[in-house]
C-alpha cells in the first residue's frame, strides 16, 4: 500500500499524525487503493470468511427444512441463541450511527476518521439483526404478517406487542441507516467516479454520485440535510435499542418487567458497538495502511468512551441487583440469586468479568494507546456483552414463576452455527465494503485536515 | 385411413405428425366419450342416499358403553366414536369400577386400538399362515387330547373374570378332564389371597369401601394408587372429605413412596419388616398380646394415635395391607378390621369357574413343562416369558411343550417362542364381559369391528371346544340367557345401554371371627438392616407391561418422579449417599444370581433400606415404541418373593443415564409454601383472601349477558393420577414427542400435574396440583403476540388460533404459569416420533380439533370444542345452557372430582361455591392476571399431638 500520508511519533497533529497531509494526499492515501487492487491479502481474507458465508447459509437452510426444533431451545427457554444474537447484533449496529450522528451534533471532528466504516457496520450489523428475528419464528414464511398490509385474512398487527414496535424500529432504523450512510458518500462517491481510471468503475459511481459537482449550494445542501438526518438519528438510535429493552421489559417476567430496561439496553448497545468499532478501526487502519489518519488519539477517545460506558453498565446491573432486592418479590430475588449461584452462574461471572472488570485497564493511558491491549479489551467486552444478552434471556427463561417447569438450556450444534456463520458472514460483507467504497470519508478528512493544519 | 388409391396431386409436405387433423378431432371426441362412459353407474341397482342409516350422521358422535379390563378387571367406560371410529373413552357412571371417571390406562386404551404394531395375522413359527392351516394342526393336537383325556393340555391365561370365558373354561376341563387351566397375573397379590385363607379358611376378596372410613390406616397399601380399584378407592376418599365434619383421616406406613402416601395426613417410611412389626403392635393394641414388640418413639407415638382413633371410630376405621407383607400379616389385618367393624365386604373369588374351579399357578406349570408333562400349551392373553418371575425360567421351560398356542394382541416375547400365534382383537373390537373388583359383572361391546384379521378370547376357547363357527357375541349372550328376568332381548338391550348388568354385584359372605394365625418372632425380622430391601411395584403407566408400546403411557409422567421413557430405582438420599451414587447414576441390583442394570433416583420419601423399582418396562418385543425403553424389574422376582425382595445388592456400574423427566418435583419450602398452601383441618383462614387489596380496575371481567367459563381444582383430592393428563391428550389431539426430545426438555401435554413437597417433619406429604391453562382475564400471553394468535373472547377463554401463530414463542416466555407449548418439531405434523405418524394412528384423532403443524403454539383450550358442541345441542334444543352441562376432558376423566368446570355467571353453578370457599385461591394472584382457574388449597387432617 502506498504510504503517501507518512505517520509520524509523537504524532504532528491531534487527530493526524502525518506532518504534511493535505488534500490531494488525503485523497490519494484512501482512494487510490480501490483502484489499484489490495494485493492477495484481501483475497485471501475474502477467502477465509467464504466457508463461513456457506455455513450460514447451509445452517439457514436446513432450519428451514426442519425447523427451529434443531436448536437447544425447549418449553420453558423458549428463547435462545437467535434473540441474543439479535440484541447483540442490533447493539453492533447502534454504534455507527450514534458516533457519526452524536458525534456530528457534538462537534468532535474527530469522528471524521472513522465515521464511515462505522456506519458501514451499522447497515451490516442491523442487516444481520434483523435477520434473526425472522429465522427465529416457529413459521418463518408468515414474518410479513407483522407488517400492516391489507389482505382478506383481515389480518392486522397487533400493536400492544413490543414485537411490533420492534419490527417498526428495525425497519426504520435499516432504513434510515442507509440513507444517512449514503448522503455522506456521495461528495466521496464523486471524487471516485473522477479518479476512476476504468470506464465502468466511472458509470457505476458515477450513477451513485447523482450528479455531483462539489458547488458550494451543493455543499451547504448536503450539510443541512446531513446535520438534520443526524439530528433525527440519535432519537432514532436511542428508540431502536429502546424498544429492544421493551421486548423484555414489557413483559411480566422476574429479572426482565424493569424500567431500567430501554436506557441500559442503549448504553449496552453503544457499548458493544464502541468495542466492535475499536476492533474494525484497528484492522482497517492496518489493512489499509491509514495509520496517519487513524491515530492513536482515536483510540484513546475510544477507549474512554468504552470506560464510561463500562462503568454506566456496572450501574445498570446493580440497579438491577438492587430492585430485585429493595422490590422484595420473592421471583425477582431468587432470579437475582440465580444469576450469581444458578447453572449459569460461571457465564455470569465471565460477563462481568469482561464487561466491568477488564475495562477498568482503560483507566491507565498506556492501555488506552497501546493497540493489542485495547482490542482485547474490545474483544472482550463484545464476548461479555453477548453473554448478557443471552443471560438475560436463559436466566429469567430458565427461573421464572413455575419452579416445577426450571430448566436448563443446552447448546447444539445449530446454536453455535448461529452464533459463529455471522461473524463470518459479517467479515464478508465488510471486506466487500473495503474494497468498493472509501472506508474513510475522504471530504471530512480533507476538512479536519484544513482544521488541524496539516494541510 | 383409407388407403391410398390415386397418386398425390400435390407434393406431400414435410412429415409433421402421424396424425392429420381430421385424426386428432376423432380421436378426441372418442377419448372424451369413453371419459363419460367412465362415470355410468354400475349394473346393479343402487340406492341414494336420501334417507340416512339410522344413528349414522356424518361428524355427529355415537357413545356406547362397554368395559375394559385391568389386570382382568373391569372397568366401565363410555367410548366415543366418530364415523365408526373410537376415539375417546369416558367414564360410566352407572359402573362401580368407573363411577363416571377413568385412570389413565383406559383414557389411553383407545390409542392401542390403533397401533401399527398389533399383531395382523395368524402366524406359525413367525411365518404367516391361514386359519385353515391352524384349524387342521388344532384339530390333531385335540385329537391327540381327547385320546389322553386332556393329559397333557394345558390352559394358560390371565386373570381371568369374564363369565363367559369362565364357563367356556369349565365346559373345556369337563371335556378334557385330565387338562389344567393355569392363571398368571403378575399383579396379583398372593399374600392377600393366602391371608384371608388364613384367618377365613378361603380365598375371599375384601372390598372395602374408603368413602364410610373415618380413619384409614394403610399398610404398605396403596390403595389410591393404580389399578383396577384407583377409581372406586380414589372416590372414596374424596366422598371421605367432602364434609369437614366428617373428615377422614388416613395413616399410612410404607416401604416406598405412594399417591397413598403423598395424600397421608400421617405418614411414616419404614421398611416393610419394620411395618409387620407395627402392625403386630397395633393387634397387640387392640387386644391382641401375642404381637407386641417394643416400637422405636416415633412409631410408637404414632401407634398410639392410630389406636386411639381406630378404636374411637369403631365401624368406619378400617385397615389396609400391600402385597409386599406377609400371609400372616394379611390374616392379622383381617383380625384387626373384624375387631374395628371394618366397612370392607368380603365377597367369594370373582375368578373361579361356575363350578368352583380356581386357577392353578403358573409355578406348577413351570414345574409341568419341565418335567416333560406338557404336550398342548394354550396361552391367552398372557406373556409369561416377558412377566413370569425369574427363577422360572419360563422360557426356556416353556419349549418343553411341542404344541405352543399363544393368543395376543401382540406378536410379544411369549409369541416368539410359540409354535402358533392367533391375533387378539381389543378391547374395543371384541363381544365379552367381565367383572369389576366387587363383582358387578358389564358387557363388553365392540365400538368397531376388528381393524385386522384378529379373533377373540371366547373364539378360540371355542375352538378348543371343537366349535369352529362360535360368535363371541352368541357365545356371551348365552351366558347371560339365565340371568335375564323377562324378555331378554330387552334385558339384553339394556344391559348394552347401561353399561353394566343390574345387581348389586357379589353379596357379601358372612363369615365367622377371623382366626389368628401364628405369627412369626417379630426381632428375627431385622437381620438384613445394612441391605437394601427392593420392593416391585406395578408402574404407574405401563401396569404390568402389556401397556408397553402405548406412546401416551410412556410419555405420561409418573406421578411423584415425572420420570417419562423408563424406570429407575428409587432410593432414600442418605443411602444414595451410602452407595456413593446419585440419580442417573446406573446400578447394578443383585438379587442371588439375577442381576439388572437401572439407574437410580432419589426420592426423599422412600424408607431407609429401601429401593422401589417398577415392574412393566425393558419389553424386548413389544413394539416400535416400547422396545428397550427401561430395565425389566421381572428379571429380580422370583415365585417366592414377589413384591418384596429381601436384601439386594446395589453396586455403582460407574455409567450414567440421565433420567427424562417433564418437569421437577418442587421441593424448596419457599415456593412450596407461596404456590401451594396447606392447611389443616380446623385452621383455615376465615373467608376466601383472594385479592381484597383496593383496585380502580373492575372486580371481574365477564360480559354480564353471555357464559363466563371458570375452572375450580381442588388440590385436597387430587391424587395426582395423571388421569386428566392422559385424558386432555386423547381429547386434544397432543401429539407425543419421543424420548429425544422429552431430553432436549420439550414435551406437549396441555395439562400437567406438578407436585409439591411439603417435607413436613420427614412424613412428606406432597401435594398434587394439576395445571391446564388458567385463561387469565388479563392475560400476559395476549399483548405479547405480534400477529394477535393469542386473543380472549368475549366468554372469557384465552383462545390461541393456530393458523394465525407465527411462532414468535413471547406467548409462552411471557407466561407466569409456562402452560403453553411449541411444535419444535412437527410433533403431529410429518415428523412423529417413531411409528406414531403411521395411518392407523389417525383413525384416533378427533376432528373436532386441529392437528397442530410444526412452528405453532398450542395450549388447552378448556376444550372449546365441548363448549360448542353444548351449545349447538342446547341452541338446537331452544333452551339456555346448563351451569355444569358442559363437561371438560380433564373434568370427566378425574376420579376424586377434584375439577369443577362451569359458567360463573350461573349463580347456581359448582364452581361459584367452589369460589366462595376460604380454602379458594388463585395461583399468582398477586401478579393480577386474574386467572379463571383457580383453586382449593389442600387440607390435611393429621392427628393432633
Amino acid at each position: 500500500m502506498s504510504q503517501v500520508l507518512v505517520p509520524q511519533q509523537p504524532p504532528a497533529h491531534r487527530w493526524i499524525s502525518a506532518e504534511r497531509a493535505d488534500d490531494v494526499a488525503i485523497t490519494q492515501a484512501i482512494a487510490d487503493p480501490l483502484f489499484t487492487g489490495f494485493g492477495k491479502r484481501w483475497w485471501l481474507a475474502l477467502l477465509a470468511t467464504l466457508p463461513f458465508v456457506l455455513w450460514l447459509l447451509v445452517a439457514i437452510v436446513w432450519l428451514f427444512y426442519r425447523g427451529i426444533g434443531i436448536w437447544g431451545i425447549n418449553s420453558t427457554i423458549v428463547w435462545g441463541v437467535a434473540i441474543a444474537n439479535y440484541v447483540w447484533w442490533i447493539g453492533i449496529g447502534n454504534a455507527g450511527t450514534l458516533i457519526s450522528a452524536m458525534l456530528l451534533l457534538t462537534r468532535q471532528r474527530w469522528r471524521a476518521s472513522i465515521n464511515r466504516f462505522a456506519e458501514a457496520m451499522t447497515l451490516f450489523a442491523v442487516a444481520i439483526a434483523g435477520l434473526m428475528p425472522i429465522i427465529h419464528l416457529g413459521r418463518p414464511i408468515y414474518a410479513y404478517w407483522l407488517a400492516p398490509y391489507p389482505n382478506t385474512m383481515a389480518l392486522w398487527p397487533q400493536w400492544r406487542s413490543a414485537l411490533v414496535w420492534d419490527f417498526w424500529a428495525i425497519v426504520s432504523y435499516l432504513l434510515f441507516s442507509i440513507l444517512f450512510w449514503y448522503v455522506s458518500l456521495i461528495p466521496d462517491l464523486a471524487t471516485l467516479r473522477d479518479r476512476a481510471p476504468r470506464r465502468g468503475a466511472q458509470l457505476v459511481y458515477g450513477a451513485f454520485a447523482l450528479g455531483w459537482r462539489g458547488s458550494a449550494r451543493e455543499w451547504s445542501r448536503l450539510q443541512t440535510l446531513h446535520s438534520t438526518m443526524a439530528a433525527l438519528g440519535v432519537p432514532l438510535v436511542c428508540s431502536v435499542h429502546s424498544i429492544v429493552g421493551l421486548d423484555f421489559a414489557a413483559s411480566l417476567m422476574p429479572g426482565w418487567q424493569e424500567s431500567i430496561f430501554p436506557p441500559y439496553f442503549v448504553v449496552g448497545a453503544m457499548y458493544s458497538g464502541f468495542a466492535m468499532v475499536v476492533v474494525l478501526a484497528a484492522g482497517i487502519r492496518w489493512g489499509l495502511g491509514l495509520q496517519a489518519i487513524i491515530t492513536p488519539r482515536h483510540f484513546d477517545a475510544m477507549a474512554r468512551i468504552l470506560l464510561m460506558a463500562s462503568i454506566v453498565m456496572f450501574y445498570s446491573y446493580a440497579t438491577e441487583w438492587f430492585m430485585g432486592w429493595y422490590g422484595g418479590e420473592h421471583a425477582d430475588r431468587a432470579v437475582v440469586r440465580f444469576e450469581f449461584t444458578g447453572t449459569y452462574a460461571p457465564l455470569y461471572w465471565a460477563l462481568l468479568t469482561c464487561n466491568c472488570l477488564v475495562p477498568q485497564l482503560l483507566w491507565w493511558p498506556f492501555a488506552r494507546r497501546s493497540l493489542p491491549v485495547l482490542i482485547l479489551v474490545a474483544i472482550a467486552i463484545n464476548i461479555g456483552m453477548w453473554l448478557e444478552r443471552i443471560l438475560i434471556v436463559w436466566n429469567t427463561l430458565s427461573h421464572d414463576y413455575m419452579p416445577s417447569l426450571w430448566r436448563s438450556f443446552h447448546f447444539t450444534f445449530w446454536d453455535w452455527s448461529f452464533l459463529i456463520a455471522p461473524l463470518g458472514f459479517f467479515a464478508f460483507l465488510f471486506l466487500l465494503f473495503m474494497r468498493l467504497i472509501p472506508s474513510v470519508s475522504m471530504f471530512d478528512m480533507r476538512e479536519l485536515a484544513h482544521e488541524e493544519a496539516a494541510a | 385411413m383409407p388407403p391410398l388409391t390415386e397418386l398425390p396431386t400435390r407434393p406431400e409436405p414435410a412429415r409433421r405428425s402421424k396424425l392429420n387433423r381430421r385424426q386428432a378431432l376423432s380421436l378426441l371426441a372418442t377419448s372424451m366419450a369413453s371419459s363419460l362412459a367412465a362415470c355410468s353407474k354400475p349394473d346393479q341397482q343402487i340406492l341414494p342416499y336420501i334417507r340416512m342409516p339410522e344413528r349414522i350422521v356424518p361428524g355427529e358422535p355415537l357413545k356406547f358403553a362397554t368395559t375394559l379390563g385391568l389386570a382382568g378387571l373391569g372397568r366401565g367406560v363410555i367410548v366415543t366414536a366418530i364415523d365408526g371410529r373410537p376415539i375417546k373413552v369416558e367414564g360410566n357412571p352407572r359402573h362401580p369400577g368407573s363411577l363416571g371417571a377413568t385412570d389413565v390406562f383406559a383414557e389411553a386404551a383407545v390409542l392401542s386400538l390403533y397401533d401399527p404394531d398389533r399383531s395382523r395375522t395368524i402366524l406359525h413359527d413367525g411365518a404367516i399362515a391361514s386359519r385353515e392351516a391352524l384349524q387342521g394342526a388344532l384339530a390333531s393336537q385335540l385329537a391327540d387330547a381327547r385320546n389322553r383325556q386332556g393329559d397333557g393340555l394345558r390352559l394358560l391365561t390371565g386373570r381371568t373374570t369374564s363369565p363367559t370365558a369362565l364357563r367356556q373354561i369349565d365346559a373345556l376341563l369337563q371335556a378334557f378332564p385330565a387338562a389344567a387351566w393355569h392363571a398368571y397375573d403378575p399383579t396379583d397379590d398372593d399374600n392377600a389371597r393366602q391371608g384371608s385363607q388364613l384367618a377365613h379358611g378361603r380365598p375371599l376378596r375384601g372390598v372395602a369401601d374408603l368413602a364410610k372410613a373415618r380413619v384409614i390406616v394403610a399398610l404398605d397399601a396403596d390403595p389410591i394408587g393404580h389399578g383396577p380399584d384407583q377409581i372406586r378407592h380414589g372416590r372414596g376418599f374424596a366422598e371421605g372429605r367432602s364434609d369437614a365434619n366428617s373428615f377422614s383421616r388416613l395413616y399410612c406406613l410404607e416401604s416406598g413412596f405412594t399417591l397413598t402416601g403423598a395424600k397421608a395426613d400421617q405418614r411414616l417410611a419404614l421398611r416393610p419388616e419394620a411395618i409387620e412389626r407395627f402392625a403386630m403392635s397395633l393387634a397387640g393394641e387392640l387386644g391382641e398380646a401375642r404381637g407386641a414388640t417394643e416400637l422405636p418413639e416415633r412409631e410408637r407415638a404414632l401407634l398410639r394415635k392410630m389406636s386411639t382413633d381406630l378404636s374411637a371410630h369403631k365401624g368406619a376405621a378400617l385397615v389396609m395391607a400391600g402385597p409386599t407383607l406377609s400371609k400372616e400379616i394379611h390374616a392379622l389385618v383381617h383380625w384387626i378390621n373384624a375387631q374395628i367393624d371394618a366397612p370392607v365386604r368380603l365377597i367369594e373369588p370373582i375368578d373361579r369357574t361356575p363350578s368352583g374351579q380356581q386357577a392353578a399357578t403358573l409355578e406348577q406349570l413351570a414345574g409341568d413343562l419341565a418335567a416333560g408333562r406338557v404336550r398342548q400349551l394354550v396361552i391367552v392373553g398372557a406373556n409369561p416369558v416377558y412377566d413370569a418371575p425369574a427363577d422360572l425360567q419360563f422360557g426356556a421351560r416353556l419349549q418343553q411343550a411341542p404344541f405352543r398356542l399363544h393368543m395376543g394382541e401382540y406378536v410379544d416375547e411369549t409369541a416368539a417362542l410359540a409354535t402358533w400365534h392367533v391375533p387378539q382383537h381389543h378391547a374395543l373390537e371384541a363381544w365379552s364381559d367381565l367383572r369389576a373388583s366387587d363383582g358387578t359383572a358389564s358387557i363388553v361391546q365392540p365400538l368397531i369391528r376388528p381393524l385386522y384379521c384378529s379373533y377373540g378370547v371366547h373364539e378360540l376357547l371355542a375352538w378348543l371346544a371343537g366349535e369352529q363357527d362360535a360368535s363371541a357375541y352368541d357365545l356371551v349372550r348365552q351366558t347371560w340367557q339365565s340371568a335375564a328376568t323377562g324378555d331378554f332381548e330387552a334385558w339384553w338391550k339394556q344391559a348394552l345401554h347401561d353399561g353394566v348388568i343390574a345387581g348389586p354385584g357379589a353379596a357379601a359372605v358372612a363369615v365367622a371371627a377371623p382366626q389368628l394365625p401364628p405369627m412369626p418372632g417379630g426381632e428375627a425380622q431385622d437381620t438384613h438392616a445394612d441391605g437394601i430391601t427392593l420392593i416391585l411395584r406395578p408402574d404407574p403407566c405401563l401396569w404390568d407391561g402389556s401397556f408397553a408400546n402405548n406412546a401416551w403411557l410412556q410419555e405420561c409422567p409418573k406421578p411423584l418422579t415425572k420420570q417419562v421413557w423408563g424406570n429407575a430405582l428409587a432410593l432414600h438420599p442418605d443411602d444414595a449417599t451410602r452407595l456413593g451414587v446419585a440419580s442417573g447414576d446406573i446400578v447394578t441390583i443383585g438379587a442371588g444370581d439375577r442381576t439388572l442394570d437401572v439407574p437410580v433416583l432419589t426420592e426423599p420419601g422412600t424408607a431407609a433400606g429401601v429401593g422401589t423399582l417398577t415392574i412393566g418396562a425393558g419389553r424386548h418385543k413389544a413394539g416400535a415404541i416400547g422396545d428397550g425403553v427401561g430395565a425389566n424389574a421381572y428379571a429380580l422376582r422370583t415365585g417366592e418373593h414377589r413384591w418384596r425382595i429381601p436384601s439386594v445388592s446395589v453396586t455403582r456400574s460407574g455409567r450414567r443415564e440421565p433420567i427424562l423427566t417433564t418437569q421437577n418435583v418442587v421441593r424448596t419450602p419457599n415456593d412450596v409454601r407461596e404456590l401451594y398452601p396447606l392447611y389443616q383441618l380446623g385452621h383455615t383462614p376465615a373467608a376466601a383472601a383472594l385479592d381484597d387489596t383496593p383496585s380502580l380496575m373492575p372486580r371481574t371481567i365477564q360480559s354480564s349477558d353471555g357464559h363466563a367459563w371458570a375452572m375450580v381444582i381442588d388440590t385436597s383430592v387430587c391424587i395426582g393420577c395423571n388421569a386428566c393428563v392422559v385424558s386432555c391428550q386423547a381429547e386434544n389431539n397432543v401429539p407425543v414427542v419421543g424420548p429425544e426430545q422429552i431430553a432436549m426438555g420439550r414435551d406437549m401435554h396441555w395439562m400437567r400435574v406438578d407436585a409439591y413437597d411439603h417435607g413436613m417433619a420427614n412424613g412428606r406429604p406432597l401435594g398434587f396440583q394439576p395445571v391446564p391453562c388458567m385463561h387469565c382475564e388479563h392475560a400476559p400471553c395476549e399483548p405479547v403476540c405480534p400477529v394477535a394468535a393469542s386473543v380472549h373472547d368475549h366468554e372469557g377463554l384465552n383462545g390461541q388460533i393456530y393458523n394465525r401463530c407465527i411462532g414468535t414463542r413471547f406467548c409462552e416466555a411471557n407466561c407466569p404459569y409456562k402452560v403453553r407449548r411449541f411444535n419444535f418439531f412437527g410433533y403431529a405434523d410429518g415428523e412423529e416420533y417413531a411409528n406414531l405418524g403411521a395411518d392407523s394412528y389417525r383413525g384416533q384423532k378427533n376432528p373436532e380439533v386441529t392437528v397442530r403443524a410444526r412452528g405453532v403454539m398450542e395450549k388447552c383450550t378448556y376444550c372449546v370444542q365441548r363448549i360448542s358442541g353444548a351449545r349447538r345441542s342446547a341452541e338446537r334444543e331452544n333452551r339456555t345452557l346448563g351451569p355444569d352441562e358442559v363437561r371438560t376432558a380433564c373434568q370427566n376423566a378425574c376420579p376424586t372430582r377434584a375439577i369443577s368446570f362451569g359458567d360463573l355467571n350461573h349463580t347456581d353453578a359448582e364452581i361459584n361455591r367452589d369460589k366462595a370457599d376460604p380454602r379458594h385461591y388463585a395461583l399468582l394472584g398477586h401478579l393480577g392476571t386474574r386467572p379463571r382457574t383457580t383453586y382449593l388449597a389442600d387440607l390435611r387432617n393429621p392427628a393432633e399431638e
